[in-house]
C-alpha cells in the first residue's frame, strides 16, 4: 500500500505518458479535419515516435536536432498561412510544437504542460466550431484532460479511478459553470481581433455559373432558420434573397461591388413580414433575408440598393437579427441612366439566336410586361425539362440551352430568362438566395437548408418598379410548393434519399435541427444583450455589477458549501460489523473492572483483568478466547453468523 | 499495520539566489506557526484550524491556463470556451476541497524515534490512523531537513510510517516538528500541517574498541575458582537488536529464513563487571565512550552483570535490557551540555 518516493519509482511506469499521448491525440483528432492534412499527421507521427521509444527503449533525437526541427516546422507554417496570427495558423503551430514538446517529454512537469497544451488546442476547438454535436467532444476532452492530471500526479491510479475521479470533480463543478456561465459580465465587444478563419463553407458564393446552384442541391446543411412573428408568407413567396448578380461574361454571372446608391422611393405592398433570422456560421458575408427586407439589422450590416444585406465581416458564428420584409414593392420613378446601362448589358458577342428570339418576341409583345409572359410561355411549353444533372453547355451557353439540350436546373433558367430580357432591352438582374423551408413543428421555425439554395430573376417594369420573376417556376411548378428532395429524387445521391424516403428518420431529422436551434439560440449566442435581457427578466431592475457581483459572490459561497458538505459526506462513521459491535458492549461492560487500553488485543486484555481480580477468569475469559477465536481464527462459513449471534448472547447475559 | 520506511529523499541542493530569503521567511512562517498551534500532545486529529492549503507549482499554472482560457473565450464572446473555462474552474475549485478532506480527520497516533548507536541511521517512526470511511491517498510525512515518505490510508485503518533520521554523533536528536502534507488527487493544490511533538532521539556513542573487557578480579575470584572459564550455558534466542556483535548471530537460522537471531548465553554462575571510564586513562574521552559502549553492549550479550562508573555518576551493576539502555544513555550525555558534544 505504501510506496517509498523515490525517483525511480515516479519514472518506472509509463501510464502517465501514455496518458497524455491520448489526450495530445484527442487534440489532434478535435483538429484532424481543419488544420492541414501533414501537419495532423507529423503530430501522429510523433504521438507514435514517442510510445515507441518509450516502450522498446532508444534514441531520442538531441537538443539541436529538436531546435532545427522546430525552426523547420515554424517556417513551413509561415509559407503555408503567410502569418501565425489567426486561429487556423496559431492551432496548426501549437499542435506541432505540442508534439515536438512530447519527444522531450520525461518528468511530471512535462506531462502536465502536455496536457495543458490538450486544453489550449481544446480551446481552439471551441472557438473554432460550436456545434451542438461537437460538445460531447469537447466534454469527453476535458474529461480525459482532467484524468491525465490525476494519473499524472500519482502514476499507479488506474485508469476507471482516475476517470472516475476526474468525473465525479467535473461533475460537482458543474453547477458552478452554469452560474458562471450566466452571470459572468460578458464584454460588449472584442478587445483584440485576431482573424479566426479563412475557411468557406458551402453556400452561396458571389459568382453563379449555371450550373453551380445545383451543387448545393445534394447538402443537407442548415443555412439559417426563420421563426416569424405573425403569419408566415405563402410558400410561393418563401424567397430569401441572397447576393444580386448583375454583370454577365456569357458564362459567368458577378456581383458588382456593393451597390451603395441610394434607395429609390418606392412603396411597399401587401402584408409586412416581421420574423427573426438565426444564420449559421457561413464564414460568407451575406445575411439571408425574406424577399425585401426594410432596414439593416445591425451596424455591421449594410442594406444595399438592390436589398441585399452585406455584413462587414464573414460570419464565423451562428448570428441572430430581427427584421421586417415585404414580398412586394412599387416604385413609380424612373430607373436612373447607369442602372439601367448596367442591367441591360450583355457581352457584345455571342448567343445569336437567343438575340433573335428576343427581338422576335419584342415586335410581337404590346408592352415590357406581355413580353415577359411571352419569354415565360416560352419556356413553359417549349419542351424545358428541370433536371440537376443537365447536359454540358458550349460557348455559346445561353443558345446551347435554350435550343439544343433544354434541360437545366433554376440558374440556367434565370441565367436565359435575364439574358433574353436585357436582348430585348428590358434592365433585368440574376438573384441568388433560397427558397421555400422546412416547417419544423418542434420550434416552431422554418429550417432553410442548403439544398434549398436557388436563382430568380428580376425585371424593371416602368411604373411597377422591380418584380420578381422566377422562370424554375413555369418550367416546374411544384419547385414552389415543396422542397428540391421531394422533387427530383432520382438526380440525388442515395443517402439524401434515404434519409427523405423515411419518415421516421426524418422526424428524427427535425427533432435534431430543433435541438441544434435551440442550441445556437440559447448557448452559443448568448451574448452581452442576452445576458441583461436575462438579468432584467430575473428582476434586476438596472443590473449593475455590484448587484451581480453580490449575488454571484452569494450564489458562489452556496456552491462551496454544497461541494463542502457532498465532498465531506463519506465521513459518517460506518457501523460496525455484529460482531465488533457485540464486543464493544463487552469492553464497555468490563470497563468498570479495568478499561481496555487501545494496544490491548482481546488475551491481553484479558490477562489485565485477572491480574485485577482474579475470580473474574471463569466468566470473562472465555468470552475473549471466544471472541479471538471468531475474529481472527479460520471460522466455518456455514455457522459464522449463529456463532456471531451466540456470542452476542453471551455477552447481554454477562453480569458482573 | 504496514512499515514503511523511506529512502533519503534526493534533495535539490541547487544554489538559489532567493535560498537566503526563503529561510528566512520559512524561518518566520515556523514560529509564527508554532505561536498559533502551541505544541502537540499525541495522539492528534487533524482538525481545520491547522491545515494549510495552497496551490501547487502546477496549480498555480492552471490558474495561468484558466486565466488565459477566459480572455479568450470574453475576447471572442464564445460560449463554449467560457463554459470550458467556468467548468474546468469549478473543477478546481472541487479539487480543492479534495485535498483539503483528504487530510482532514487524519490521526497523529504516535511519533517516536527509538535510541540508536551513532554512525547508523535512525527513524522517526510515526503512527497515522484513519478512522473515517474514506481512503486517504498519498498522504506525505517529511521533516524539515528533507526525508519524505508517502503512504495511503485505507478506511479504518493505522499504518506506521518510518522517516529517516541520521545519528552522526553521540547525544541528542532533537524533532521540534514535522510536515504531513498531501497534492491528492490531482496535485493541483496541497494541504499541509505541521505537528510540533518534542520529539528526541538518543543517539547512544558508536560501540568500538578491542580492549579486553575488565574483570571486577575483587569480587569474582571466589566465584570463578568453581566454574570454568567460558562455561557458558545456551539461554535460547533474541530478536536482533542494533549493536549486537555479528559473532552472536544464529547464521544458520537465518540461512533457514528464519530472521535474524541472537545466541544467547548466560555464564553458568555470572560474572560481575565494572566498566571505569577513569581505567582508560591512555584515550581520549570520545574513543573511552566508545570502548565502554562496546563492552556494556557485549556483556549483556553474553548475560553478565556489569556496572558503569563515569566521572560524577555511578551505575550499578544488573543486567537487562533497560539496565542496558540506562548505561548506554548515561554514556550518550557524557558531558553534554544540551544534548551536544
Amino acid at each position: 500500500m505504501a510506496e517509498v518516493a523515490t525517483p525511480a519509482a515516479a519514472g518506472a511506469s509509463l501510464r502517465p505518458l501514455v496518458w497524455t499521448c491520448a489526450v495530445f491525440a484527442g487534440g489532434v483528432l478535435l483538429h484532424a479535419d481543419r488544420v492541414p492534412s501533414w501537419a495532423a499527421a507529423v503530430a501522429v507521427l510523433l504521438i507514435v515516435w514517442r510510445l515507441l521509444t518509450a516502450y522498446r527503449g532508444g534514441g531520442y533525437p538531441g537538443v539541436a536536432a529538436r531546435a532545427l526541427l522546430a525552426l523547420t516546422l515554424v517556417v513551413i507554417v509561415l509559407l503555408r498561412f503567410h502569418t501565425l496570427n489567426g486561429l487556423a495558423a496559431g492551432t496548426t503551430l501549437l499542435l506541432l510544437m505540442a508534439g515536438l514538446k512530447l519527444l522531450e517529454t520525461r518528468a511530471a512537469r512535462d506531462q502536465f504542460v502536455m496536457v495543458a497544451a490538450a486544453l489550449f488546442l481544446l480551446l481552439a476547438a471551441c472557438l473554432d466550431r460550436q456545434e451542438l454535436v461537437r460538445a460531447p467532444l469537447y466534454g469527453l476532452q476535458a474529461w480525459l484532460c482532467c484524468g491525465a492530471l490525476a494519473v499524472i500526479a500519482a502514476p499507479a491510479t488506474s485508469a476507471r479511478a482516475a476517470l472516475a475521479l476526474a468525473g465525479r470533480g467535473l461533475l460537482l463543478a458543474v453547477p458552478l459553470a452554469l452560474l458562471l456561465f450566466v452571470f459572468f459580465p460578458r464584454l460588449p465587444g472584442a478587445f483584440w481581433a485576431i482573424p479566426r478563419s479563412d475557411l468557406a463553407l458551402s453556400g452561396l458564393s458571389d459568382t453563379m455559373t449555371p450550373g453551380s446552384i445545383g451543387l448545393l442541391a445534394t447538402s443537407y446543411e442548415p443555412a439559417f432558420r426563420v421563426q416569424f412573428d405573425g403569419p408566415a408568407p405563402p410558400p410561393q413567396e418563401r424567397y430569401w434573397r441572397g447576393p444580386v448578380l448583375h454583370e454577365f461574361d456569357g458564362q459567368t454571372w458577378r456581383r458588382i461591388p456593393a451597390d451603395l446608391r441610394a434607395h429609390r422611393p418606392r412603396e411597399h405592398l401587401g402584408t409586412a413580414y416581421h420574423y427573426r433570422v438565426q444564420l449559421e456560421a457561413s464564414h460568407q458575408r451575406w445575411w439571408f433575408a425574406l424577399d425585401t427586407p426594410t432596414q439593416a439589422p445591425d451596424a455591421r450590416v449594410l442594406l444595399t440598393a438592390d436589398d441585399v444585406l452585406i455584413g462587414a465581416e464573414p460570419l464565423a458564428d451562428p448570428v441572430s437579427f430581427d427584421q421586417i420584409s415585404y414580398t412586394h414593392t412599387r416604385s413609380s420613378q424612373p430607373l436612373d441612366a447607369a442602372a439601367r446601362r448596367q442591367d441591360t448589358a450583355l457581352p457584345p458577342s455571342g448567343n445569336p439566336r437567343a438575340h433573335a428570339l428576343a427581338a422576335s418576341l419584342r415586335e410581337r409583345a404590346g408592352s415590357d410586361a406581355a413580353l415577359v409572359e411571352a419569354v415565360l410561355d416560352y419556356l413553359r411549353s417549349g419542351g424545358f425539362v428541370y433536371s440537376l444533372e443537365p447536359e454540358r453547355l458550349g460557348s455559346d451557353a445561353i443558345d446551347d440551352f435554350l435550343f439544343r439540350t433544354r434541360v437545366g436546373f433554376c440558374g440556367h433558367y434565370a441565367s436565359a430568362f435575364v439574358v433574353l430580357m436585357r436582348a430585348a432591352g428590358i434592365p433585368a438582374r440574376v438573384v441568388t438566395g433560397y427558397l421555400g423551408g422546412e416547417w419544423i413543428p418542434y420550434g416552431s421555425y422554418f429550417l432553410v437548408r442548403q439544398s434549398e439554395a436557388h436563382a430568380w430573376a428580376e425585371v424593371w417594369l416602368e411604373g411597377r418598379g422591380w418584380a420578381r420573376v422566377d422562370p424554375t417556376a413555369v418550367v416546374a411548378p411544384e419547385r414552389l410548393e415543396r422542397g428540391i428532395l421531394d422533387l427530383i429524387p432520382q438526380d440525388l445521391p442515395a443517402r439524401a434519399r434515404l434519409l427523405h424516403a423515411s419518415p421516421w428518420l426524418n422526424e428524427l431529422l427535425q427533432r435534431w435541427d430543433a435541438a441544434n436551434a435551440w442550441w445556437t439560440n440559447h448557448v452559443v449566442s448568448f451574448d452581452f444583450e442576452t445576458q441583461l435581457n436575462l438579468l432584467e427578466r430575473l428582476g434586476i431592475r438596472s443590473p449593475d455589477a455590484r448587484s451581480l457581483g453580490w449575488a454571484f459572490m452569494l450564489a458562489l459561497c452556496l456552491w462551496l458549501a454544497v461541494i463542502a458538505w457532498h465532498v465531506g459526506r463519506s465521513i459518517r462513521p460506518a457501523r460496525p460489523d455484529p460482531l465488533s459491535r457485540a464486543y464493544a458492549r463487552l469492553c464497555r461492560k468490563l470497563a468498570r473492572i479495568v478499561p481496555r487500553a487501545p494496544h490491548e488485543g482481546p488475551l491481553a486484555f484479558g490477562a489485565a483483568l485477572i491480574a485485577k481480580r482474579p475470580e473474574v477468569r471463569t466468566s470473562v475469559l472465555p468470552l475473549l478466547e471466544r471472541y479471538a477465536e471468531l475474529r481472527y481464527g479460520c471460522p466455518s462459513p456455514g455457522t459464522r453468523a449463529l456463532d456471531i449471534e451466540q456470542f452476542r448472547r453471551a455477552v447481554a447475559r454477562l453480569s458482573l | 499495520m504496514d512499515v514503511t520506511r523511506a529512502a533519503t529523499a534526493s534533495g535539490s541542493a541547487r544554489w538559489h539566489p532567493l535560498a537566503g530569503l526563503a529561510n528566512a521567511l520559512n524561518a518566520r512562517m515556523a514560529r509564527w506557526m508554532r505561536r498559533r498551534q502551541g505544541s502537540d500532545r499525541l495522539p492528534v486529529t487533524l482538525e481545520r484550524r491547522r491545515l494549510y492549503i495552497l496551490p501547487t507549482r502546477a496549480g498555480l499554472a492552471f490558474t495561468a491556463l484558466l486565466f488565459l482560457m477566459l480572455l479568450a473565450g470574453l475576447n471572442y464572446a464564445n460560449s463554449l470556451a467560457l463554459f470550458l473555462t467556468f467548468l474546468l474552474t469549478g473543477f478546481a475549485l472541487v479539487v480543492m476541497q479534495q485535498c483539503h478532506r483528504n487530510l482532514l480527520g487524519t490521526e497523529v497516533v504516535a511519533a517516536i524515534a527509538p535510541a540508536v548507536f551513532a554512525r547508523s541511521t535512525g527513524a522517526l517512526q510515526l503512527t497515522l490512523g484513519n478512522s473515517d470511511d474514506i481512503q486517504r491517498m498519498r498522504l506525505e510525512a517529511r521533516l524539515p531537513q528533507g526525508a519524505l515518505v508517502r503512504a495511503d490510508l485505507a478506511a479504518h485503518t493505522q499504518q506506521r510510517l518510518e522517516l529517516p533520521l541520521a545519528a552522526p554523533r553521540r547525544g541528542l536528536v532533537r524533532i521540534e516538528r514535522w510536515r504531513l502534507s498531501t497534492a491528492h488527487p490531482f496535485g493541483l493544490f496541497r494541504a499541509w500541517t505541521w505537528v510540533h511533538t518534542e520529539i528526541t532521539m538518543l543517539v547512544y556513542p558508536h560501540p568500538h574498541g578491542n580492549l579486553p573487557m575488565p574483570v571486577d578480579s575483587a569480587r569474582n575470584a571466589g566465584v570463578r575458582a568453581h566454574a570454568g572459564a567460558g562455561a557458558d550455558e545456551w539461554a535460547g534466542l533474541r530478536p536482533f537488536r542494533d549493536g549486537d556483535s555479528p559473532r552472536q548471530v544464529d547464521w544458520k537460522a537465518y540461512a533457514r529464513e528464519a530472521p535474524l537471531l541472537v545466541k544467547e548465553y548466560v555464564q553458568a554462575a555470572s560474572e560481575l563487571r565494572i566498566f571505569d571510564y577513569a581505567q582508560l586513562g591512555a584515550l581520549d574521552q570520545e574513543t573511552r565512550l566508545s570502548q565502554l559502549a562496546r563492552w556494556v553492549v557485549d556483556a549483556e550479550a553474553h548475560g553478565e552483570r556489569y556496572g558503569l562508573t563515569l566521572p560524577g555518576a555511578q551505575i550499578a551493576p544488573d543486567r537487562g535490557p533497560e539496565h542496558r539502555h540506562r548505561c548506554l544513555a548515561a554514556l550518550a550525555l557524557f558531558a553534554l551540555e544540551r544534548g551536544q558534544p
